[in-house]
């Protein structure tokens, strides 16, 4: 008896067995400790690099003759530099670690094959720099947000391949049969980056579309990208932080399964919006303003459920740091997704197109919402992944306010900057440098936005590096002083 | 809801509709086009040598970035800045990989800048450091295109005539490397200056 009973827990191990529910989150983080603890020093990393190529950019754009002696630094390759650090270093990197931590968490189970998250991740950020070297040596493509070099994407591809396959076979590692809607939400990311790279890559570059095809790719690359890579990585964090950081059940759970399948549906066409008008099949665009419209479907969804779930314990969103991340990131979604459909209009774009507006929205939607979503999703890992209290936390305070008001100063500037410049682009005859000497009020704002953002993100690797290096206080040693997180993600109400 | 594979098919199924409708579809039905007409009489014209080269130098300085090279007619005033004549088609990029369409206007359109900017010296100069041409610009001085050097014997008929406040040290001219020859050649040769029967013009738009 005795011996089948251990042949059954061998295939089925009982979780009550495992020690207490403490315990057992504590073998999962030990299992994936190095790898996300990886991940995440390579977002702090890539973040400061952001800081210093977004403070470039933008004082280049009123100062041309700024470094303008650096022929490898000039605006045209600093600005794609600029983006892609920030998507594919910064974002990918902490959005990667936030994902794998949740799969491994949500699991309930320790998760094995470290090494290959670790290689990949590795190869991932390898990648990145060669493709930012691309960059900086000539090699861009014209394409937004796959300028990196022909050379790169096939690294960019495998690592992408290995960092997929660990989520996945964590999800299948799981202890429990039914699935919460951050682990939806982190499969679909993985899944749609390796067939839209895969897409774009062989449309564009293998098996070239004729000419202004390859832009049409792009612009679906483009709002793929952030859509159904970057939104969905952002989304499981903030389905996991509401039930697990805030102690709150979600609102109106029952509703995430319309959200998930109406947002990666209207979402995989929004980026044509942005060919309007120009030499490209004029459907194609207006099946991009459609889709946008479609957006307001799951945006509804997402608001009254995070909305009103963070406003049942709002008293408790200012307490709790990651929580107040969240909270940032989902006002951060709402907003964005509200200019995004607003700027689809044809009257809207008529004034905007071409201009900076389309800029400060993606800024918006990338570092307000998914950025933050992230940084509080890491705030809430470190502390469990290294067994240690946040060492200062007013720091991680200051950081918020600053990073906040930052993000929130250069999307301003951004947005309305861009509204005016494109005012007087598309709607007057004036010379273009007439139109730069009314709005450059707007671009030395970009630019005091990056500065204060560059203080709040250093303020952030110092609270991080902190916490990396601080010794174990007596008392952390003594008690776990972390409480199990709340099993609360499956309340129905 | 609850199993991998079903969020997979899912997420296939949609981003798989997406791809065959929205890229798919229309290059089948538009991505096929033909030039018309032949040598000179050809449409889109064709580059020079040195324009193509110039092409790779456009790209490796990233230019897109701030220019677009398209030329709206149906909305926006390109037309009346002289941007151009007509409303860009398809047609017109049907020899270029990549295409510059671009998305942002940082600073003017440059489907026909070589009609209406013809004038090589204009450019050369305009490239070492628009104030000079252009000043309050926030375009950057592409300065390390060119090659300051000591005048040995005979000054170089190549080197630029800088106005004062520009001009190297005595006895130093700024001559164009091969990379700001082949950049003015490709600017020289940007033009959709020949017609289109279906592109959309103003005055077609005034009958419509």
């Amino acid at each position: 008896m005795n011996l089948i009973c251990n042949l059954f827990s061998s295939f089925f191990p009982n979780l009550e067995s495992d020690g207490t529910h403490r315990e057992r989150e504590q073998n999962i983080d030990a299992s994936v400790r190095f790898a996300v603890l990886g991940l995440i020093k390579g977002s702090v990393v890539w973040l400061l690099v952001v800081s210093l190529l977004g403070l470039i950019v933008s004082l280049k754009l009123h100062s041309p003759s700024y470094l303008s002696e650096y022929g490898w630094l000039t605006y045209g390759k600093a600005y794609p530099a600029f983006w892609n650090a920030l998507v594919y270093g910064w974002l990918f990197n902490a959005g990667l670690a936030c994902v794998a931590w949740i799969v491994a968490r949500l699991g309930g189970r320790p998760i094995g094959n470290g090494g290959l998250l670790i290689i990949a991740s590795g190869a991932w950020n390898i990648a990145v720099i060669i493709g930012l070297f691309g960059i900086f040596k000539g090699d861009q493509n014209p394409y937004r947000m796959l300028e990196f070099p022909v050379y790169v994407a096939p690294f960019l591809f495998a690592a992408f391949i290995g960092i997929g396959l660990w989520i996945l076979l964590a999800f299948k590692a799981r202890a429990y049969r039914s699935s919460f809607a951050s682990q939806w939400y982190a499969l679909a990311g993985v899944f749609s980056f390796l067939w839209i790279f895969t897409v774009a890559q062989v449309m564009i570059f293998c098996l070239p579309a004729q000419g202004v095809f390859q832009s049409v790719v792009a612009a679906w690359f483009g709002g793929n990208l952030l859509g159904l890579v970057v939104a969905p990585f952002a989304f499981a964090v903030i389905y996991y932080i509401i039930p697990k950081v805030l102690g709150q059940h979600i609102i109106g759970y029952g509703q995430s399964g319309i959200a998930f399948w109406s947002w990666i549906l209207f979402a995989s066409c929004s980026g044509l919006a942005s060919l309007v008008n120009g030499p490209f099949p004029a459907w194609v665009a207006s099946v991009g303003v459609v889709a946008s419209f479609g957006l307001f479907l799951p945006l509804s969804v997402f608001t009254m459920q995070f909305v009103s779930s963070f406003l049942a314990s709002f008293s408790r969103v200012w307490d709790t740091i990651s929580a107040r991340f969240a909270f940032y990131a989902v006002v951060a979604f709402i907003v964005s997704t509200v200019l995004l459909i607003l700027g689809s209009l044809r009257g809207v774009q008529e004034v905007t197109q071409f201009s900076q507006f389309n800029d400060g929205v993606r800024y918006l939607f990338l570092v307000g919402f998914a950025g933050m979503a992230f940084t509080g999703m890491i705030y809430y890992m470190l502390p469990r992944l290294l067994n240690k209290e946040l060492p200062n936390s007013s720091l991680a305070d200051l950081q918020f306010w600053v990073q906040g008001l930052g993000i929130f100063t250069i999307t301003v500037s951004l947005v309305a900057g861009g509204y005016a410049h494109g005012a007087l682009l598309n709607g007057s005859d004036a010379d273009t440098i007439a139109i730069l000497f009314n709005t450059k009020g707007y671009l030395f704002l970009t630019s005091l936005g990056s500065v204060i953002f560059a203080f709040g993100n250093f303020a952030y690797a110092v609270s991080f590096v902190w916490i990396l290096l601080s010794p174990r206080t007596e008392k952390e040693k003594s008690a776990d002083l972390i409480k199990s997180a709340p099993e609360l993600e499956y309340t129905h109400s | 809801m609850n199993r991998g594979p079903f969020i997979f098919i899912g997420v296939l199924i949609i981003v798989s509709l997406s791809w065959a409708l929205t890229l798919v579809k229309p290059i089948q039905e538009a991505g096929n086009l033909q030039a018309i007409g032949i040598g000179n009489d050809r449409i889109p014209a064709r580059l020079t040598g040195l324009a193509e080269q110039g092409r790779d130098v456009y790209q490796e300085q990233g230019c897109v970035n701030c220019h677009t090279q398209q030329t709206l007619a149906l909305v926006g005033s390109d037309i009346e800045r002289g941007w151009g004549e007509r409303q860009s088609m398809p047609l017109d990029y049907i020899d270029q990989s990549p295409v510059f369409t671009g998305t942002n206007r940082v600073g003017p359109d440059l489907a026909n800048v070589g009609v209406r900017r013809g004038e090589a010296n204009w450019h050369y100069l305009h490239f070492y450091n628009p104030q000079i041409t252009s000043a309050g610009s926030n375009m950057p001085p592409f300065d390390f295109l060119f090659e300051t050097r000591e005048i040995v014997g005979e000054p170089s008929d190549r080197a630029l005539e800088l106005p004062e406040g520009f001009r190297p040290a005595e006895g130093f001219e700024v001559v164009p490397t091969r990379d700001a020859d082949a950049l003015v050649a490709y600017m020289l040769g940007l033009s959709q200056a020949y017609e289109i029967e279906e592109a959309p013009t103003p005055e077609k738009l005034a009958f419509k």
